[in-house]
């Protein structure tokens, strides 16, 4: 399934410029690497299914 | 009883030696401010010394001014709290070129209205996004016990100054793990309490969500005298609790008695070197801790407190993403350009998951007061360390650090970290975590460790 995987390179590089972000030549690369990283990280949680009526705690209380 | 000019001295036994007129503050002061400059060189934990504030203040009380529980007693703040008249720099160079702050913290304040009196400002991990205490515009804060390694971040001037005995208190940020982190690398006693217990105003803030204060110290009293004195209800920070205060010192030495403890499996018994789960296994033993319980979900907390950070991180950061990517740490630099890159869907998943691992968490506390899990998965890596081995598995030092304190700050419960050292070894922390609003408990299991000698913090 590797066609399944984003191409990050280009993630970065559209991302960025929709949110009108300059990611200079020199930082462009590691930019890369914390969004793959960002992905492998947040696995577990994209992974979980969650009810429909759990929404988020308007006003957080521990 | 330590010599109260000394740096084996807590802040407690600084005070009541003030408080009964055996030494003076300014004597107090003086010492403190001898042992920085003596120690700086090795261990860069301050940005800013307010030396001339700091003995105007202790006259002051010498004349008989500013009586409290902290009588005399000097500390130092990481530096994202605000100390009037200095930029406050949030590890940052950019923020320099900032306005100077109007006025301190309310944490500052509080801390001098009980008697204390404020030091300076300590070094940190820029913008609070490190758990390392490096830091490319100041230099690392450098671990007292060792200084080739870390003092873990990003309240890393904080571990610091306090192992060091350059001051008996500091006070640190907590967001995913900015307290317990130092403190489990530097040996000491860490309070993170409860989401929304201390105020956070007059503080520079990192991830709304999940920002919290608190202090560091070498003695359980000096965490509850502190604690107890920056308790209260402050309309400047929304997220303030209006509850009463709820004081910890008078129960501190009550023991264990009544208290069920538990041990954290699965998630929190695996990827970490074999000296946390040993710590975490002496703790438990010196408790009588036989239970195990699961965090359900734990790699999933972790996962979402990673991507609201990430998310909210970048989001505060923007502009000056935009403006001035050149000012900013290389280590934080492309790690929040990155997060303004996430997905939306990311945020708000991980905002609706945090709801239901709240539910399951606060379940377990039917069933018992105290969970222990490890601080850090290792002690301090040497600075500069980029991977680390856990479990013979390659990762890497800044996000690992964390693993096991990012899923505990995520939903808010208080934790004291609580120091663990074998002889010849660096120390290391263990997490004693009590249901929302129980710092009271936490304490009482961390000054029952202290007082049976399994968790000792001395100066290196």
């Amino acid at each position: 399934m590797a066609d399944d995987k984003p191409d990050i390179a280009r993630w970065v590089d559209e991302g960025a410029k929709a949110i009108g972000l300059p990611i200079a030549p020199e930082y462009r690369e590691k930019v890369i690497v914390n969004v793959e990283r960002s992905l492998a990280i947040a696995g577990p949680l994209l992974a979980l299914e969650l009810d429909d009526e759990l929404t988020p705690l308007p006003v957080y209380r521990p | 009883m330590s010599d109260p000019l000394s740096k084996a001295a807590t802040a407690s036994e600084i005070a009541r030696a003030v408080m009964s007129g055996k030494v003076k503050a300014s004597a107090v002061i003086d010492a403190a401010l001898r042992r920085i400059a003596a120690a700086e060189p090795a261990v860069n934990a301050f940005t800013d010394i307010v030396a001339d504030r700091s003995r105007k203040r202790a006259a002051e009380i010498d004349a008989g001014r500013h009586l409290g529980p902290l009588m005399g007693v000097p500390f130092a703040v990481k530096n994202l709290f605000d100390i009037e008249g200095l930029a406050t720099r949030a590890g940052s160079k950019i923020n320099v070129d900032g306005p100077r702050a109007s006025r301190d913290g309310a944490l500052v304040r509080k801390l001098e209205a009980a008697g204390a009196i404020l030091v300076g400002g300590l070094n940190m991990g820029e913008y609070a996004y490190d758990f390392t205490g490096e830091n490319a515009h100041y230099g690392p804060s450098r671990n007292p016990h060792d200084p080739t390694r870390m003092t873990g971040g990003s309240s890393g001037g904080s571990g610091a100054a306090v192992a060091a005995g350059e001051v008996p208190l500091a006070l640190g940020s907590d967001t995913n793990g900015s307290i317990r982190v130092p403190a489990s690398l530097c040996g000491l006693f860490g309070l993170k309490p409860t989401y929304g217990r201390l105020s956070r105003a007059g503080s520079f803030p990192f991830v709304d969500a999940f920002d919290h204060l608190g202090p560091l110290a070498r003695s359980t009293e000096d965490l509850a005298l502190s604690f107890d004195a920056m308790q209260g209800w402050d309309p400047d920070d929304p997220v303030c609790t209006d509850r009463d205060i709820e004081s910890t010192v008078p129960t501190l030495h009550e023991g264990i008695g009544g208290l069920r403890i538990a041990v954290a499996g699965d998630y929190f018994a695996k990827g970490g070197e074999p000296e946390c789960f040993e710590a975490v296994a002496t703790v438990a033993k010196a408790l009588g801790a036989s239970k195990t319980v699961v965090l359900p979900h734990a790699a999933a907390a972790r996962s979402a407190a990673y991507v609201i950070t990430a998310i909210e991180g970048a989001q505060l950061h923007l502009p000056r993403l935009r403006t001035r990517p050149q000012d900013f740490d290389s280590d934080t630099r492309e790690r929040f350009m990155a997060g303004a890159l996430l997905p939306g869907s990311w945020y708000v998943k991980a905002q609706r998951f945090r709801r239901q691992y709240r539910a399951e968490v606060l379940k377990l506390f039917n069933e018992v007061d105290i969970i222990l899990a490890p601080a850090t998965p290792c002690s301090a890596p040497r600075l500069g360390q980029v991977m680390m081995s856990i479990g013979g598995v390659e990762l890497p030092v800044r996000a690992n650090l964390g693993l096991f304190t990012q899923p505990i700050s995520f939903i808010g419960l208080p934790v004291v970290a609580v120091p663990v050292r074998k002889s010849g070894a660096l120390p290391i922390g263990v997490q004693v975590i009590a249901r929302p609003y129980s710092e009271a408990a936490a304490l009482r299991v961390a000054a029952y460790l202290e007082k049976q000698g399994t968790c000792v913090s001395e100066p290196a």
